[in-house]
């Protein structure tokens, strides 16, 4: 366990200098008790007028959910590529199994769509595709002309 | 020539980690120079990374014709010292809907990480000092290459307390997006470092800098033929979430990320995070694919064992830091579904393909091209599921898309959009 002293002592060390650092600046920085818009939450000089948000996209949890799988995959592969010289070809159909394994579920995740992000290419039968010229037309008719109000 | 590819391949050596500094176990010598490597590589850290902004700056304006920080110090060397001088002496605000534990938690899992990751690169040779042989190298763990990994994964945790604790709509936005981005690039960049231990044949820095020590041509670079160094380079760009996959900090959209409620010290201390991870990132990619501390030729300069080696680092180091700035110059970010599309559609297939190529042909030299149309028939399989995918997301998704305006239609609302955007 010797060889972990260093990696001890230097996050100790960069501890250290965390605190450091938020100590002079307690110390330093200017007490004044801030004004209510000072603490509201920053919203580019909206007053927010909600609770702040606790929900996001479900999307993102099943990007993390996925990730275990692949994570976990990468976790196996770690000691087998240290041992790999030693049981060669036996090592290299076992991981071809077990890739092969991990690509069939990989297929269905993509085959379902759970990866697929971002603007679909048309919400509805018809619908033209999402080109610049599209994103240009859409914009400029979103625009208020001069004499409307905004 | 795939001859001579296939001896490099053979002829890495087989060797553990360990510093020959703790062989004797440990006595008051022993700790005095650990404690001098420590303070000796914490300092340069700094220093560097108080550089490397200054760096960033100056290239990123000469890039773009403007002339950049020169007031403070020559050049404007000193430009970053006083930046953050400036900042301890700023209000320290704590918003009002923030969780105040979590909230202050935050710079220290961003920083801390930050500062370990460049323990285990090996930054020269050994030294040997009265009785005492030490590797010019803060620490060399048998696990070496997985501490990396896993402290950049701690990271997260930081970029995630911090917007989440923020009690803010802008810093959660940037938090979740950082953490989705950050594992999502994860698993293409555990593959690419697993190929690096197959020829290395052990996870200790050490070992895998020891086995591109005879020349250029024994570079990881060359001998996994360039293309895990491109999935690594860009899977490491995204996880430091540096420019084009700054998304997490897209100014446009999110203000600062999920620093924006963060002010004073603390703020700066996110700043420094981020800096000291690109040089230590660059570091480390120089340690997997570039040989580290060792020469382009083997014994080019008769002698210089102990300085030219760390000559070599610094100079490969500070190539890759300005890689990422050219980076920031020359690329548009991403847009977020380019993004997850970029790292699981493409670089997760093509990491692990080429990782079973590297394996197979490690085995046997024909293997490599019995693996060939395995790979192509799994490239087909890939691109068809692909299309199904991207197809039924319109149609029966998983996740109901939200309405979209198109010129010429009805505006649609989450109650006449085909697939109820409420539900």
């Amino acid at each position: 366990m010797d060889q972990y002293l260093p990696i001890l002592l230097l996050g100790l060390l960069g501890l250290g200098f965390t605190v450091f650092s938020l100590v002079s600046s307690a110390i330093l920085a200017p007490r004044k008790k801030p004004s209510a818009a000072k603490l509201s939450p920053y919203e580019c000089g909206i007053v927010p007028n909600r609770e702040p948000p606790q929900r996001f996209p479900v999307r993102f949890y099943l990007v993390s959910m996925i990730f275990i799988i692949f994570d976990i995959e990468i976790v196996f592969l770690y000691p087998w590529a240290v041992v790999f010289h030693q049981i060669a070809t036996f090592g290299l159909i076992e991981v071809i199994v077990f890739a092969a394994v991990v690509f069939v579920s990989f297929l269905y995740l993509i085959s379902n769509g759970a990866l697929t992000w971002g603007p679909p290419k048309t919400l509805q039968s018809g619908l033209p595709a999402r080109t610049s010229d599209s994103t240009i037309s859409r914009i400029s008719a979103a625009r208020p002309e001069p004499g409307e109000a905004a | 020539m795939i001859g001579a590819l296939w001896n490099t391949l053979q002829t890495a050596p087989d060797q553990g980690g360990g510093d020959p500094l703790f062989v004797f176990g440990l006595n008051w010598g022993v700790v005095l120079i650990v404690a001098v490597k420590v303070l000796v590589a914490f300092g340069v850290l700094l220093v560097a990374t108080a550089l490397m902004i200054w760096f960033e700056r100056k290239v990123i304006s000469d890039m773009q014709s403007r002339v950049g920080p020169n007031r403070a110090g020559p050049w404007g060397l000193l430009q970053t010292l006083a930046d953050g001088t400036k900042l301890i002496f700023k209000e320290d605000l704590l918003p009002d809907r923030a969780d105040i534990f979590v909230f202050k938690l935050a710079p220290y899992l961003s920083v801390i990480p930050a500062v370990l990751i460049f323990a285990v690169v090996p930054v020269g040779g050994t030294i040997t000092l009265g009785t005492h042989t030490f590797e010019l190298q803060v620490s060399d763990p048998p696990m070496g290459i997985l501490f990396v990994l896993a402290m950049s994964g701690i990271a997260v945790y930081g970029v995630m307390l911090a917007g989440w604790s923020s009690g803010s709509k802008y810093p959660l936005l940037g938090s979740v997006r950082a953490s989705a981005q950050v594992i999502s690039y994860e698993a293409a960049l555990g593959m690419s470092v697993v190929t690096v231990v197959l020829v290395s044949r052990s996870l200790s820095t050490r070992a895998i800098v020891a086995a591109q020590s005879n020349g250029f041509w024994h570079w990881n670079l060359i001998r996994l033929g360039f293309f895990p160094f491109i999935f690594f380079m860009i899977a490491i760009t995204a996880e430091l979430t540096r420019p084009p996959f700054d998304l997490t900090e897209a100014e446009q959209e999110l203000v600062g990320g999920f620093h924006t409620e963060y002010s004073s010290i603390r703020f700066g201390l996110f700043f420094l995070a981020e800096f000291m991870n690109t040089i230590t990132m660059s570091a480390v990619v120089v340690t997997l694919f570039f040989g580290g501390p060792n020469g382009p030729i083997p014994h080019a300069i008769p002698g210089a064992t102990i300085y030219m080696p760390i000559v070599y680092f610094i100079l490969k180091t500070v190539a890759f830091c300005f890689i990422y700035v050219w980076f920031r110059a020359a690329l548009p970010r991403l847009r977020y579904d380019q993004l997850m599309d970029l790292g699981w559609k493409r670089l997760i297939p093509l990491t692990l393909a080429w990782l079973l190529m590297v394996a197979s042909v490690l085995t046997w030299r024909w293997w490599g091209l019995v693996m060939l149309p395995v790979v192509v028939v799994s490239a087909v399989l890939l691109f068809r599921a692909n299309h199904l995918g991207s197809g039924r997301s319109e149609e029966d998704a998983i996740i109901p898309v939200v309405g979209r305006r198109v010129t010429g239609a009805p505006r649609l609302t989450p109650v006449d959009a085909p697939h109820g955007g409420d539900a």
